[in-house]
């Protein structure tokens, strides 16, 4: 049976469950809600969740393990004689998967009767062209030792199929039927059920916390990996990007690193202060109805995708900078492309950024605060200046911090607005390249994934994810250390 | 209410500083203030009573303008300051509000050091020419509000920091230090405990030498010790105004009488 057919059935039987569940600790009570310990339908939850969660646990671990465990039985069963040079065990393997889905997709659709699939003769029929005519093209004619491993495949699945199907079946009504055993007025359904609900939360917190610590894991091994080929000096201390495919590459993260932090750099001076004083026009100055229309107008500029702004960049801000620094004007720029083209391309995507969450910061200073300043003659510049943004301004510092790890990690509009060159310049008119680009690049050739050239990837994301942490790290800093003093 | 010292209630200036005529205020459709007219004189402290809700902040606010702040709040009549009407196109609320100071019923020091609060308004009105004069200003200001021996040690330190009642009076200390012509307290009290509220109130009663304050009170003992008119409100209109001590002994109206002997509330 199917998984999710099966899943479907174990719901349905908790349905069930919560029914009869209900009903039971309502008669053990003679009807009077009163005399049970916890409501009734946290009897009727009770029994649901101890007949659906453990069932659909073992389905889902199931559903996981058996492929492992009938590939590496049918894979023991394939003679070493058949690998010969070249052909390794997991090539061979992959074949065996596809002839065995292959066949069951013929029995489904019509092509192959159960009997034929079982018994194929590879003499008398031509199983590629069958295969391909249900849509499981192979690459080669299958042989003999693969369509052997294939049935034996089948038959593995088939039988785990069926154990499965008893196994959680078995488990869902057993559980469910000592649960109802156990339902009468005393039972504590209430604790039960909330200490299931605890467990459910605290899973999903652990889901997100493990995931985090699998990526970090996974870039840490890599980049340990890449540490055994390449020497770690020459990646942190060297001032020259060249990677070769061919080997000898130089790999020096400088340039990149100082790529980031340039158009970083750029780009938050132009958002940060946009950005402030649009927040603080929008919170102090603008009437009810401007209000109304200007923010969501700005809050739009973050929705748009960031290959927009890289296409902004490429087509329209690099050729315009280039016309008025470039040949035809002041003759500091070769190309469109450009540390500048992107970092102002950058800076506009982060103005609303900036913008929205520190209009939000600045709205949540107090109005007795603006209403102490004015009862003592003060303006409202003079009162948005020496108290208001004093007030706000842990906040605004996170808002900044937050603006700056994004244009660290912004990919699409460096690739787009500020070329692939990387190098060490202070001319905010060269193409240069950052962190984020190269890693897309080292990742899309057809390196050898084994490669220090590939590698490096992981130590770039590595080396970007501590500054980012760091960054996040600071202002949390920042905004603990001066917070109390305002509340 | 055996308390009230209803002795040596003379008022010292007939001089009139504020003149309101025909004020009516409105919050959107809401009539706040119904048709309030009144003198405040010089030298003089004034206290505002009247049950909750009855327009007495509002009222205060309309004073020195502080209800531009609210979007939907319109004022109608004319409060005339020495004279000059507040509301003409010519005034600036800004200039206005350094001459009329105001305390709020809920303590809000600014996020600076104490120092930095008192000095605030010296600051932004240019009342010191040297760091030296500013701290003087400062101490002067601080001692007035009966806060001076608690922060004297701490003047860096955040004003935040303090209690409700310290920063009630850093408050008090703040609006002094500008030396308006006109002190609005809004139940400055409300916060304190009964020393503190001795000193504030000691303080008022200091303050009166150089200028006119306004104060609203719940408590009419307050009322009684510390000012020389009263004012009633009740919903929004003004009841009966005069002489703290007629107020208090003879109301004319039966509201009043209800209110003080405790039968409105
Ligand atoms: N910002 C505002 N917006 C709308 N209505 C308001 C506003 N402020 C006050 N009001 C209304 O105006 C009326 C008078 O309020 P006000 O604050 O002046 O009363 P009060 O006499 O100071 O009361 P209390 O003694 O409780 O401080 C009330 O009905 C109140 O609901
Ligand atoms: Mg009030």
């Amino acid at each position: 049976m199917p998984a999710l057919w099966l899943a479907v059935i174990v719901l349905a039987l908790a349905g069930i469950g919560y029914f009869i569940g209900r009903a039971r600790a309502l008669k053990s009570a003679d009807g009077d809600i009163r005399l049970l310990h916890s409501l009734p339908s946290y009897y009727g939850s009770n029994v649901a969740m101890l007949t659906a969660v453990p069932a659909l646990l073992v389905l889902i671990v199931w559903t996981i393990v058996q492929p492992l465990v009938v590939n590496m039985h049918v894979a023991g069963l394939i003679p070493v004689s058949e690998l010969d040079e070249g052909v390794n065990l997991n090539l061979v393997m992959s074949d065996v998967r596809r002839v065995a889905e292959g066949l069951q997709a013929a029995v489904a659709q019509g092509a192959l009767s159960v009997q034929a699939a079982a018994n194929i003769d590879l003499g008398a029929v031509d199983l590629r062209a069958i295969l391909g005519s249900v849509g499981v093209a192979l690459g080669s004619d299958v042989t003999m030792v693969t369509l052997d491993a294939a049935q034996q495949y089948r038959g593995a699945t088939a039988t785990g199929q069926i154990a499965m199907t008893v196994v959680v079946l078995m488990v869902a009504l057993g559980l469910m039927g000592y649960t109802l055993s156990k339902t009468n007025k005393e039972l504590r359904a209430r604790n039960i059920v909330e200490r299931g609900v605890k467990i459910a939360l605290i899973s999903a917190a652990m889901i997100a916390i493990l995931t985090t610590i699998g990526i970090i894991f996974s870039l840490v091994f890599n980049t340990i990996e890449f540490f055994r080929m390449y020497s770690f000096s020459d990646f942190f201390f060297g001032t020259t990007w060249a990677p070769s495919f061919g080997g000898g590459s130089a790999l020096g993260v400088l340039p990149l690193l100082w790529g980031t932090l340039y158009i970083s750099l750029i780009a938050l001076a132009v958002a940060v202060p946009i950005g402030l004083f649009a927040a603080v026009y929008l919170s102090e100055y603008a009437s009810r109805p401007v209000r109304a229309f200007a923010k969501p107008l700005l809050e739009i500029l973050a929705g748009i995708p960031t290959i927009v702004y890289g296409l902004f960049a490429l087509l329209t801000v690099g050729p315009l900078l280039q016309r008025v620094f470039g040949d035809g004007g002041l003759g500091w720029m070769d190309a469109a492309s450009s540390v500048m083209t992107a970092g102002l391309v950058m800076g506009i995507m982060l103005i609303p950024f900036v913008s929205s969450l520190s209009d939000d910061i600045i709205n949540s200073v107090p109005q007795t605060m603006r209403d102490g300043s004015y009862g003592l003659g003060a303006t409202r510049s003079e009162t948005i200046r020496q108290v208001i943004l004093p007030a706000a301004l842990p906040g605004i510092v996170g808002a900044i911090l937050l603006a700056a790890s994004r244009a660290i990690g912004e990919t699409m509009i460096v690739v787009l607005g500020a070329g692939a060159a990387a190098r060490l310049s202070l001319n905010p008119f060269e193409a240069m390249t950052t962190v984020t680009a190269k890693i897309v690049s080292q990742l899309t050739g057809d390196a050898d994934f084994a490669s220090p050239e590939a590698l490096v990837a992981f130590s770039l994301g590595m080396t970007l994810f501590v500054i980012t942490l760091g960054l996040n790290i600071f202002a949390l800093y920042i905004v603990r250390k001066y917070r109390e003093q305002y509340e | 209410m055996n308390d009230m010292r209803l002795t040596e209630r003379k008022v010292d200036s007939k001089e009139i500083k504020i003149e309101a005529r025909d004020v009516q205020v409105f919050y959107g459709d809401t009539h706040a203030i119904k048709d309030v007219n009144v003198d405040i004189l010089d030298k003089t402290v004034t206290a505002f009573i009247g049950p909750s809700g009855c327009g007495k902040s509002t009222f205060l606010r309309t004073l020195n303008r502080m209800n531009d702040t609210i979007d939907i709040c319109r004022v109608e009549g004319a409060i005339n300051l020495d004279g000059e009407d507040i509301y003409d196109k010519r005034v600036d609320p800004v200039q206005l509000r350094a001459k009329v100071g105001m305390v709020f019923q809920k303590p809000n020091p600014f996020p600076k050091s104490i120092y930095d609060n008192v000095a605030y308004g010296p600051r932004i009105h240019g009342l010191a020419q040297s760091k030296a004069d500013l701290d003087e200003i400062v101490e002067r200001s601080l001692r007035g509000a009966a806060i001076w021996n608690e922060v004297k040690d701490r003047l860096h330190a955040p004003g935040t920091g303090l209690s409700g009642g310290q920063q009630q009076r850093l408050c008090i200390a703040r609006a002094v230090a500008t030396s308006p012509e006109v002190l609005l307290m809004d139940e400055p009290c409300s916060a304190l405990d009964p020393i503190a509220t001795g000193q504030v109130e000691d303080l008022i009663d200091e303050l009166r030498e150089k200028f006119s304050v306004v104060i609203v009170t719940h408590s009419m003992q307050q009322a009684a010790r510390v000012s020389q008119r009263t004012a009633f409100f009740h919903l929004g209109n003004l009841v009966e105004y005069g002489e703290t001590g007629q107020i208090f002994t003879n109301p004319t109206d039966p509201r009043t009488e209800s209110y003080i002997t405790g039968r409105i509330g």
